[in-house]
């Protein structure tokens, strides 16, 4: 048999290839093969047969008709409802995060005496932001007064009366400010891994930058907007998409998802709620991006 | 006074308010996250009688360790579920570190054919959420036929259910817990990795699997430290792998999850009651045993978290996450 020969450059590519099979092997059958057969279940009734194999019948958009006009979530909420809360809630939670990472890290990059523990501090929510670590620690009970006391809600009234009386605030945005005020828990919590790639991002950039403008007389507010805010837009997309992902796993139609397949036994509403969950997703990613493309101008040539 | 010494009274005067300013915002921001934490200690070492007293709030007033002793009977048994956790844990991590590390390189330093689709699909997969191909999954583990392989050897499908190594099986194919941002950092790091290093392995005839074990890997120790370290946490973690397609597994997220579920408040009220004979135990007394839990199931992460804390920022920074 003739030897093949095969150039240095090809066979790099080969092991390149290699390298990357057992993702790709996943990729067919982890990815692919699922998505693909959500999107076909979707479109048909899918029943068990007496001999123990699935029988699907071809029922067209009845799935997805049935999903917005006649199915109920486990909370008896209409999913038009549930994708619409869901939707905002992602919208407005996900700045607000992104926010207080980017402000932990700028805190945390000042070189101060206790940086050390700050850092250490600033960090924990990695590990107290898992789901489980939430849900433990949360109080199931309510209602009573020793848990007004020890829970993790403010008086939400003092916040509104105070900022009615002493700013100009309207109404709506005092009340935004305080329901903000009301889950800071929650949102400190889910900061973690945001604000680590902050900090990473902060100090990439190059100290030199800092030294230029020090020496054309550029105060800290015109670095902070014309140095820092620029260099970190490439990561901020990155913060912003992890954050953006992060909630939708944690929301709460992905609960719903399982309890339509397997309580309710009815595959192909739960499919058709999948495929509806994963464009929702992928539909708010793009928009994201359209509204981020706009606010800053991304480094392409970086990525 | 002199105008200079104005100055310098101003400047000082400036640097103080600004510190004081600064400190205050760090140890509010430091309170806020701490403060689930802070919240816990009195709850999980008042006697449970006091729980839900208006006048028991920050400091018990009689010492108890009933809900630790509580929480140990309810869901960590001997403390082998901890161990079981961590190994399984850090198993799975290093299956993933494995698997991305390879990709990632491949990704970051190979012009192979198609790479900018696979790269593509990566950042698809990091963007869709798993629970949208639950079902499917969930249907294709219970008769599993990898392409067609597995009927034409044994003449019938498996049943991946339920069974210990279906979590390894889907780390290895690298789709475990958010694996593909795993590969996307390390892809990231080895993209930034100066070139030099690998032609002279070649030069020095390193073939080129030899090179990427030799030169790659021990390079990229900050990639990986990250990785292993989200990895794990996110591993031990996890409910929703180990919910779904291994119930019956040892794993201690799950089994607190499912031990301690708002539809269990009851069941567990009365063997509180009974078994430490506190008949006044309030549902006061089911989130104590269920916080002091919490505060058990941290304990390891906590200990790796304090020991690692110093590298991660710096391993971080150098991951190349940032690129």
């Amino acid at each position: 048999m003739a030897k093949i020969r095969v150039s240095y450059k090809n066979m790099r590519k080969i092991h390149g290839i290699v390298f990357v099979l057992p993702w790709l092997i996943g990729f067919i059958l982890f990815f692919i093969t699922p998505l693909a057969n959500t999107i076909k279940y979707s479109f048909h009734n899918v029943g068990v047969a007496d001999t123990g194999g699935m029988v699907q019948k071809y029922v067209g958009l009845q799935n997805y008709i049935d999903l917005f006009k006649v199915e109920v979530s486990s909370q008896s909420k209409q999913f038009l409802r549930i994708f619409s809360d869901e939707n905002l809630n992602i919208f407005v939670n996900t700045p607000v995060i992104v926010v207080f990472s980017l402000f932990c890290a700028i805190l945390i990059n000042v070189k101060f005496k206790g940086q050390g523990l700050a850092r250490v501090i600033f960090f924990l929510p990695i590990v107290l932001g898992l789901k489980v670590v939430v849900d433990l620690i949360m109080v199931t009970t309510g209602g009573d007064v020793a848990d007004a006391a020890v829970s993790e809600r403010f008086d939400n009234g003092m916040i509104i009366d105070f900022l009615l009386t002493y700013t100009f605030l309207p109404l709506k945005v005092s009340i935004f400010i305080s329901d903000l005020a009301n889950n800071v828990f929650l949102l400190l919590s889910q900061t973690g891994v945001q604000t680590l790639i902050f900090l990473a991002g902060l100090q990439s950039i190059n100290k030199s930058l800092y030294e230029v403008a020090k020496i054309e007389g550029a105060s800290s507010y015109e670095v902070f907007w014309k140095i820092t805010l620029p260099l970190m837009s490439n990561i901020s997309l990155f913060a912003f998409i992890y954050t953006f992902v992060d909630m939708f796993l944690k929301s709460s139609i992905s609960t719903e998802v399982y309890y339509f397949a397997f309580n309710k036994n009815n595959i192909g509403v739960g499919s058709a709620l999948s495929v509806v969950y994963l464009f929702n997703v992928l539909l708010d990613l793009l928009l994201l991006l359209l509204i981020l493309s706009r606010v800053v101008k991304l480094n392409h040539a970086a990525k | 006074m002199l105008p200079n010494d104005m100055r310098a009274v101003r400047e000082k005067m400036k640097k103080t308010i600004f510190g004081l300013l600064f400190f205050s915002l760090i140890i509010g921001m430091g309170f806020a996250i701490l403060y689930p934490l802070i919240k816990l200690a009195p709850v999980v070492f008042n006697n449970l009688e006091d729980l839900g007293n208006p006048d028991v709030i920050w400091v018990p007033e009689q010492f108890s360790t009933v809900s630790f002793q509580a929480a140990m009977r309810l869901a960590f048994g001997n403390g082998m579920p901890i161990l079981q956790s961590v190994g399984f844990a850090a198993v799975i991590a290093f299956i993933q570190i494995f698997v991305s590390a390879i990709a990632g390189y491949s990704l970051g330093r190979v012009d192979f054919w198609g790479k900018h689709l696979v790269l593509f699909l990566v950042i698809l997969t990091f963007v869709v959420p798993p629970q949208s191909l639950l079902i499917s999954q969930y249907l294709s583990f219970k008769h599993f036929d990898m392409m067609g392989i597995m009927t034409a050897m044994n003449g019938g499908t498996i049943d991946l259910l339920n069974k210990p190594y279906t979590l390894y099986l889907i780390a290895l194919f690298g789709f475990g817990v958010k694996q593909s941002m795993f590969v996307f950092i390390f892809r990231q790091f080895f993209k930034g990795l100066p070139k030099e290093l690998e032609e002279a392995a070649y030069i020095d005839g390193c073939s080129f699997y030899k090179t990427y074990f030799r030169v790659g890997l021990p390079n990229a120790v900050p990639a990986i430290m990250t990785v292993a370290i989200l990895a794990f946490v996110w591993n031990y973690g996890d409910t929703y792998y180990t919910g779904y397609f291994h119930p019956d597994g040892p794993y201690l997220s799950l089994k607190l999850a499912t031990t301690f579920a708002p539809a269990n408040v009851n069941h567990i009220l009365y063997a509180i009651r009974t078994w430490y004979d506190v008949p006044g135990a309030t549902t006061f007394a089911f989130d104590a045993a269920k916080q002091a839990a919490a505060f058990i199931y941290l304990l390891p992460l906590l200990m790796i978290y304090f020991v690692v804390q110093k590298r991660i920022v710096e391993n971080f920074e150098q991951s190349g996450i940032v690129g």
